[in-house]
């Protein structure tokens, strides 16, 4: 498993599109806070973590569309399948693969708080949870869309759909669904928004059910990827 | 030593019967000749071997263990060739090579790169190499670890006469201690090289033995089979 781990990430870092990509959601990331942050005027992360889950609904789709479907269209999941590797070593190396070039891109924004912390004293803990929230629903996210790869062998398309899936999980909790859904419907969204639960990690609250909800949406998406891959037919 | 047991397996895809009741055996030493138009049921038969797809009914044995249950054990005693040699392009030869034999937990034999000619192209990107390199890439990489068990799925496609020269030589070579199952369209392939001959045409074993002796003798019973 180790073995595949290295060969995905060696993918991303030997190839320059990695890089440009890893850069360029790094530079958008610390562009779009600090653009605003005189406006407002408050020292807090906060906005900037508000904001991540709209920068993920992109970037991570386009991470991680071909990671199964690209092995299903020119076949080499058969030499993978072949090997003495487990379906779930196959998802697992590639989950935490796309969770480590995250987990940089997510590394690269860490000269904002260091910059704020210049200007005005910050709460670390509210950063080190913000961050630790960010990284969970990255790791739901990249599940979702390993998913979505997993179903078919059109790069596109798996883009396409974690894209809308991953929309939909973003605005359930918004003000948008809050204008068109009754009270009561919206209400029971509300426990199935990553936004509502990246939310107390952004206050610094770290809720076991906000670490329920992350870990357990985690692995129910690579558990239906690990699915996928054993019916093979 | 019995290396390969099929005992009336089957293969359905939905409405489609690809396998249909096939037994045989094989042992160490011998090199079978897989032979049968497309859609026959040849790759399905090997993918069933390597626990690559699950029968719909019949039992499968390989060195006394069931390549479902068993899968990664089976897998470390067992080098397979796919239909079409499916490669990473992105990787280099040497990458490519280092990374098959990490996941199997073995070393490369340099006897065998060097046998099959890969010494040259060891550095290039395998997206830059010829058909039959990557032909070759894709054998070299069957064989990391010495398999007892080898499976190869049109090993010689695409390759020029001189190539497929080289690659039977190769494995009639390997085949004093291993068990070889090679499919193949090319009926003078099995002649030169195999030991022992299975027809397999719409799912079923139509032929299960020795070559026909004589010059085009295999195409002569291939047909009559086959028609």
């Amino acid at each position: 498993m180790k073995t595949l781990y290295k060969k995905e990430l060696q993918y991303y870092l030997n190839n320059p599109i990695g890089y440009i990509v890893i850069v360029l959601f790094a530079v958008f990331a610390n562009f779009l806070f600090v653009k605003d942050i005189f406006v407002v005027g408050s020292v807090s992360m906060r906005s900037f973590f508000q904001l991540l889950p709209w920068l993920f609904l992109i970037y991570i789709p386009a991470l991680s569309m071909r990671i199964v479907a690209e092995e299903k269209r020119t076949n080499t999941l058969e030499v993978l399948l072949t090997l003495p590797l487990s379906e779930t070593q196959v998802i697992l190396a590639k989950f935490l693969a796309l969770v480590t070039i995250v987990g940089v891109s997510l590394t690269l924004t860490l000269g904002l708080p260091v910059s704020l912390s210049f200007l005005s004293g910050l709460y670390l803990p509210e950063i080190v949870a913000g961050y630790f929230g960010s990284l969970l629903l990255t790791s739901f996210y990249i599940s979702l869309s390993m998913f979505f790869s997993s179903q078919t062998k059109n790069q596109v398309v798996a883009f396409l759909l974690s894209i809308l899936a991953l929309f939909l999980f973003t605005v359930i909790s918004t003000d948008v669904t809050a204008s068109i859904l009754p009270r009561s419907i919206q209400d029971f969204l509300v426990i199935f928004s990553p936004m509502n639960h990246l939310l107390n990690f952004i206050k610094g609250v770290i809720e076991v059910r906000s670490l329920f909800y992350f870990i357990s949406g985690t692995l129910v998406f690579l558990f239906l990827a690990v699915i996928d891959l054993e019916k093979r037919e | 030593m019995l290396m390969i047991l099929l005992t009336s397996v089957t293969k359905r895809f939905r409405n489609t019967l690809a396998v249909d009741n096939i037994s045989f055996k094989a042992k160490q030493g011998e090199i079978i000749g897989f032979l049968g138009v497309n859609g026959a049921g040849k790759t399905t038969t090997m993918r069933l071997l390597l626990g690559y797809l699950n029968s719909t009914s019949g039992k499968i044995s390989i060195d006394n263990l069931n390549p479902l249950k068993d899968r990664i054990q089976v897998l470390r005693n067992v080098g397979y060739l796919p239909e079409n040699n499916p490669l990473y392009q992105e990787m280099k030869v040497d990458e490519y090579l280092t990374f098959i034999a990490a996941v199997k937990g073995k070393t490369i034999l340099r006897d065998t790169i060097d046998q099959v000619g890969l010494e040259d192209v060891i550095k290039s990107k395998i997206e830059n190499l010829s058909r039959g390199y990557k032909q070759r890439v894709g054998l070299v990489a069957a064989l990391i670890g010495n398999p007892q068990i080898l499976i190869l799925d049109e090993p010689t496609s695409g390759l020029d006469p001189i190539e497929q020269e080289k690659i039977r030589k190769l494995i009639k070579k390997l085949s004093s201690d291993k068990t070889i199952i090679f499919s193949t369209h090319i009926l003078s392939e099995v002649e030169d090289v195999a030991t022992r001959l299975i027809i397999i045409h719409k799912g079923k074993i139509v032929y299960d033995g020795k070559k026909p002796r004589g010059r085009g003798g295999v195409e002569k019973l291939f047909k009559k089979l086959v028609k």
